[in-house]
C-alpha cells in the first residue's frame, strides 16, 4: 500500500498561530483526514489542516524533515 | 417537530415502551460495536487506523453511556442496564453477535451497523426527543469522521479481489438483518412513526441505501429486502440470538465488578 507523509497543523484557538503538531502516514487524503483527527486529539482544536509534505518547499536549509530532494536547486 | 418532553409524558403505552425499546437497541449496538472496534486497536493495517479504530471505540462507548442515562426517564436504572443483564437481554444488531474476524468486516460493519446507527440517530434528533436532541449533534458530528473513515477504507479494499470478495460476504450477511432493526415494519415501529418520534420504516431504508448504494455499487451487490417478521423478536426489536458471552461480559465490566464505585 502506497503511504504519503502528511504534516498536521493546528490552532487551539482563533487568534493562535497555525502550528506544526506532527505527522502521520496515510494512502490518500480521505483516510489522512481522520488520521489526523483521531491521533491528534489531545486538545479541542479550533482548527486543524493537513499538508502532504511533498508540497512543503524547503526556503533556507537543506536538512530536516521538509528538505525534500525535489525541490533543491544548485547554485 | 420538537420539544418532546423527558419519559414522553401523556403519550400511550405504546409510544413509551416502543421508544424505549429504540434507544435500548441504539444504546446496546453502540455498546458492542464498541468492543468490536476496540478489537482491531492493535493488529489494524497501520498504526494511524488502529488509533482511529481506538478513537471510534471510545466515541461508541460514550455514546452508549448517554443513551443508557436517557432510559431513566422511562424507569429504567441505567447501572443495571450497563452493568447487570445477561446477554440474551441484548438488543444490540445481529451483525455485532460475533467478532470482527478481519479489518474488512471491521470496514463493513462501519460502513453497514454504524451507517445504520446514524440514520436511526439523526431521524431520532428529527423528532424532537428534547433530553437527547442536542446531544445527537455532537454524536452526528463524531460519527462524520466514522463514515470518513469506513468510506475511504471500503473504496481501497474494493479495489482488490480479495478485499472485495470479503467486503461482499460481510454486507450480504448483515444487510437485510440490519435493515430490519432500523426499520422494523412492526406494531412498536409504527406507533412511534405516527407519534413523529421517528420516520416511516420505508424513509428509513431509503436514507440508508442512499448512503451506502455508491459503496454497494463497487462490488455489484443491491441493497436486498429487509428479513421478515417470523422470527423477529418484537420485546428487544432484533432476531434471535444475543451478543457473544465474552463481549457481554466486557460490556457489563465483570472482571472490574469489585472495584465499581458508581
Amino acid at each position: 500500500m502506497d503511504e504519503i507523509i502528511y504534516d498536521v497543523f493546528t490552532r487551539k484557538s482563533r487568534g493562535d498561530t497555525l502550528t506544526h503538531v506532527g505527522y502521520l502516514t496515510a494512502p490518500d487524503e480521505a483516510m489522512a483526514r481522520v488520521y489526523a483527527w483521531t491521533t491528534y486529539d489531545e486538545e479541542n482544536w479550533f482548527e486543524m489542516c493537513i499538508v502532504p509534505r511533498s508540497a512543503i518547499i524547503p526556503v533556507n536549509r537543506t536538512d530536516g524533515p521538509f528538505a525534500a530532494a525535489s525541490h533543491e536547486v544548485s547554485a | 417537530m420538537s420539544g418532546v418532553e423527558a419519559g414522553l409524558p401523556g403519550m400511550d403505552d405504546a409510544v413509551r415502551t416502543a421508544f424505549r425499546r429504540l434507544l435500548l437497541s441504539l444504546a446496546d449496538s453502540k455498546r458492542i460495536l464498541g468492543i468490536r472496534y476496540s478489537d482491531w486497536l492493535l493488529g489494524a493495517p497501520s498504526i494511524e487506523a488502529g488509533i482511529a479504530a481506538s478513537s471510534m471505540a471510545q466515541d461508541e462507548w460514550g455514546h452508549a453511556r448517554l443513551l443508557y442515562a436517557s432510559l431513566k426517564d422511562f424507569g429504567d436504572d441505567p447501572v443495571a442496564l450497563e452493568h447487570d443483564r445477561q446477554a440474551a437481554e441484548y438488543a444490540s444488531m445481529e451483525a455485532l453477535d460475533a467478532p470482527f474476524d478481519d479489518w474488512a468486516r471491521v470496514i463493513a460493519g462501519a460502513v453497514v451497523v454504524d451507517g445504520a446507527l446514524a440514520v436511526a440517530l439523526r431521524a431520532v434528533a428529527e423528532g424532537g426527543y428534547e433530553p437527547i436532541e442536542g446531544r445527537i449533534s455532537k454524536m452526528l458530528g463524531e460519527e462524520a469522521f466514522h463514515r470518513s473513515l469506513a468510506e475511504a477504507w471500503f473504496r481501497r479494499l474494493a479495489g482488490s479481489e480479495e478485499g472485495a470478495r470479503r467486503l461482499k460476504g460481510a454486507v450480504e450477511e448483515w444487510l437485510a438483518p440490519t435493515l430490519r432493526v432500523l426499520a422494523p415494519d412492526d406494531e412498536g415501529h409504527r406507533v412511534l412513526a405516527a407519534a413523529g418520534l421517528t420516520l416511516p420504516a420505508a424513509e428509513l431504508r431509503a436514507r440508508l441505501a442512499e448512503r451506502v448504494s455508491p459503496l454497494l455499487e463497487l462490488l455489484s451487490v443491491e441493497m436486498p429486502e429487509p428479513l421478515g417478521l417470523d422470527d423477529w423478536d418484537e420485546g428487544r426489536g432484533r432476531g434471535p440470538g444475543h451478543p457473544a458471552e465474552e463481549a457481554v461480559e466486557r460490556a457489563r465490566g465483570d472482571l472490574n465488578r469489585a472495584l465499581f464505585v458508581e
